[in-house]
C-alpha cells in the first residue's frame, strides 16, 4: 500500500467560517496516482473542523445557528484565564467546543483514481475562531 | 474613530527576523507558545476589528543585560510600514547614562509620539528621581507617557513597583504630563480612580482582562465592582480601549467594551475620542 500527503493552507475571514474544499480534494487524490483505497482529510488545529454536508447557503446557515445555539458565545467557560504557557489568555472555548462536537476529520473512498463522494455531499473546513492562518492535512491512501 | 492604545509589536516578522530573537522576546514577555506575527496579517485583523489607529510600545531594560527588547529604531521601522495605522511610542532605560540622549532622539530624529516605561520590570519606583529628567522631557514637548501599572503577566515585574498611588508625585511635580496608567493599574482601580478623577491629565486604559470573558470581565469591573455611573459621569473622558495585543486579540477586547451599557457618546470617547485627546491627534 502506499501513502501520500499533502499539506494545504487557508486563511479564514469571518470568525465562522465554512470553506468548501471539495475541489482541492478530488484534485489531490487525482494527482496522487493512488486508483483504489481511501481519502482522508484531517485539520491540525482544535478550533476548527472538517465536515460534509450539503453546500447549500440554507443549511450552511442552519449548521451555524445551530452550533451558535448548542455552544453561546457567552457562557462561564472554564477555558477563560491567562494560559501560563502561552501567555495570552483563553477566550476560545466555543471554538474548541463546537470542534468536539463536529470532529476533526472525514473520510472517502477512492475507486478508479477518483473520490467517490455523492452528488450533494460537499467537504467543509469549519473556522470557529477565525480569523486566523490554518493548515489541513490529505493523505491518499490506496495502491 | 476607534484606537487601540495598548499593543506589543514584539513578534512583528518585519523586526524579528531572527530565530534567536524571537526566542528571547518570547521568553522575556512570557509569550512562550506563541509565535512571530506577519505584520500584513496585523494590519488585516485590525481592518477587520475596524480598529482605525493602533499604539505600539517599546520596550527597554538594557542596564540588566545589554541588550533592548523592542527597541525605538524597531518602534520606527513599524510605523514607517503603515503610518497612517501605527503610533509609535519610544521607550528608554532610566538607570542608563544615555536614557535622556536616547530619549530625544527618539522624538527629533525618529519621531516617535510618546514614551512607553514598565517600572515593574525596571525595578524602579515611580518617584526614583532617574524618572524626572524624562518627565521633564516629556511635559516641555506635550509628548504623552504610558506607564505599566498594577499587575503585569511578564516575568520578573514585582507589581510593588507600579502601584497607581505611588505615581502621584509625577501627576503634582508635571501637571501639564499627559501619562496613562495603564491596565486600570489591576488590582488597584480604585487608586487609579482617584488618580482619573483628580488631576486632568492622568488617563487610563482598559488592557486590564486577565480573567474570563471580555465581556463578563468589563461587565464584573465597571458595574459591579464599581458604579457604571462612575465610569459614564465621572471619568469618561479618562478611559482609553487597550487591547493589550497580543495577549488578547483586540477584536474580542473591542467586542467586551461595546457591551457595556453606557450612553453612546460614552462609548465613543471610550474607543477613540479620548486617544485622540491623549495622543494629540486633535486639540483638547
Amino acid at each position: 500500500m502506499e501513502a501520500k500527503v499533502y499539506q494545504k493552507r487557508l486563511t479564514s475571514t469571518k470568525e465562522f467560517q465554512m470553506i468548501v474544499i471539495t475541489d482541492e480534494v478530488k484534485k489531490v487524490v487525482e494527482e496522487s496516482g493512488i486508483k483504489n483505497g481511501m481519502c482522508l482529510v484531517v485539520t491540525h488545529h482544535t478550533t476548527t473542523g472538517i465536515t460534509v454536508n450539503e453546500a447549500l447557503p440554507c443549511v450552511e446557515k442552519d449548521m451555524e445557528i445551530t452550533l451558535e445555539r448548542l455552544v453561546p458565545k457567552d457562557y462561564p467557560y472554564v477555558h477563560t484565564h491567562m494560559l501560563p504557557t502561552y501567555g495570552t489568555c483563553s477566550h476560545n472555548s466555543p471554538g474548541h467546543m463546537k470542534c468536539m462536537l463536529v470532529g476533526n476529520h472525514c473520510i472517502f473512498p477512492v475507486i478508479d483514481g477518483k473520490l467517490v463522494i455523492g452528488h450533494a455531499q460537499d467537504i467543509y473546513f469549519a473556522e470557529y475562531d477565525g480569523l486566523q492562518q490554518r493548515r489541513y492535512m490529505i493523505e491518499v491512501m490506496g495502491e | 474613530m476607534v484606537i487601540d492604545v495598548h499593543t506589543h509589536p514584539l513578534l512583528f516578522n518585519i523586526i524579528t527576523e531572527s530565530d534567536e530573537v524571537l526566542e528571547y522576546r518570547k521568553n522575556q514577555m512570557g509569550l512562550y507558545l506563541s509565535g512571530r506575527m506577519d505584520i500584513d496579517w496585523d494590519l488585516y485583523l485590525m481592518k477587520d476589528a475596524k480598529i482605525d489607529k493602533t499604539v505600539i510600545l517599546g520596550q527597554d531594560y538594557s542596564a540588566d543585560d545589554g541588550r533592548i527588547l523592542v527597541s525605538n529604531d524597531e518602534i520606527k521601522k513599524v510605523v514607517d510600514y503603515s503610518p497612517e495605522h501605527f503610533i509609535g511610542f519610544a521607550s528608554v532605560d532610566p538607570r542608563n547614562e544615555n536614557a535622556v540622549d536616547e530619549l530625544n532622539r527618539a522624538f527629533d530624529e525618529l519621531g516617535l509620539t510618546g514614551l512607553h516605561l514598565n517600572v515593574s520590570r525596571l525595578h524602579i519606583f515611580p518617584d526614583d528621581p532617574r524618572l524626572w529628567p524624562l518627565m521633564e522631557i516629556c511635559e516641555k514637548r506635550n509628548k504623552p507617557v504610558i506607564f505599566h501599572s498594577g499587575y503585569s503577566w511578564k516575568p520578573n515585574t514585582p507589581a510593588k513597583y507600579a502601584r497607581p498611588i505611588l505615581f502621584e508625585d509625577i501627576a503634582c511635580a508635571f501637571p501639564n504630563l499627559k501619562m496613562c496608567l495603564s491596565h486600570l493599574g489591576f488590582p488597584w482601580w480604585n487608586e487609579v480612580i482617584m488618580m482619573l478623577m483628580k488631576y486632568p491629565n492622568v488617563y487610563t486604559d482598559t488592557a486590564t482582562i486577565y480573567m474570563d470573558t471580555s465581556a463578563r470581565y468589563f461587565d464584573q469591573l465597571f458595574t459591579k465592582d464599581m458604579n457604571i455611573n462612575w465610569l459614564q459621569n465621572s471619568f469618561a473622558d479618562k478611559v482609553m480601549f487597550g487591547s493589550n495585543s497580543p495577549r488578547w486579540r483586540p477584536v474580542r477586547a473591542l467586542a467586551g467594551i461595546k457591551e457595556l451599557p453606557v450612553r453612546e457618546d460614552v462609548l465613543e470617547k471610550i474607543m477613540g475620542g479620548n486617544a485622540m485627546r491623549f495622543l494629540g491627534i486633535k486639540e483638547d
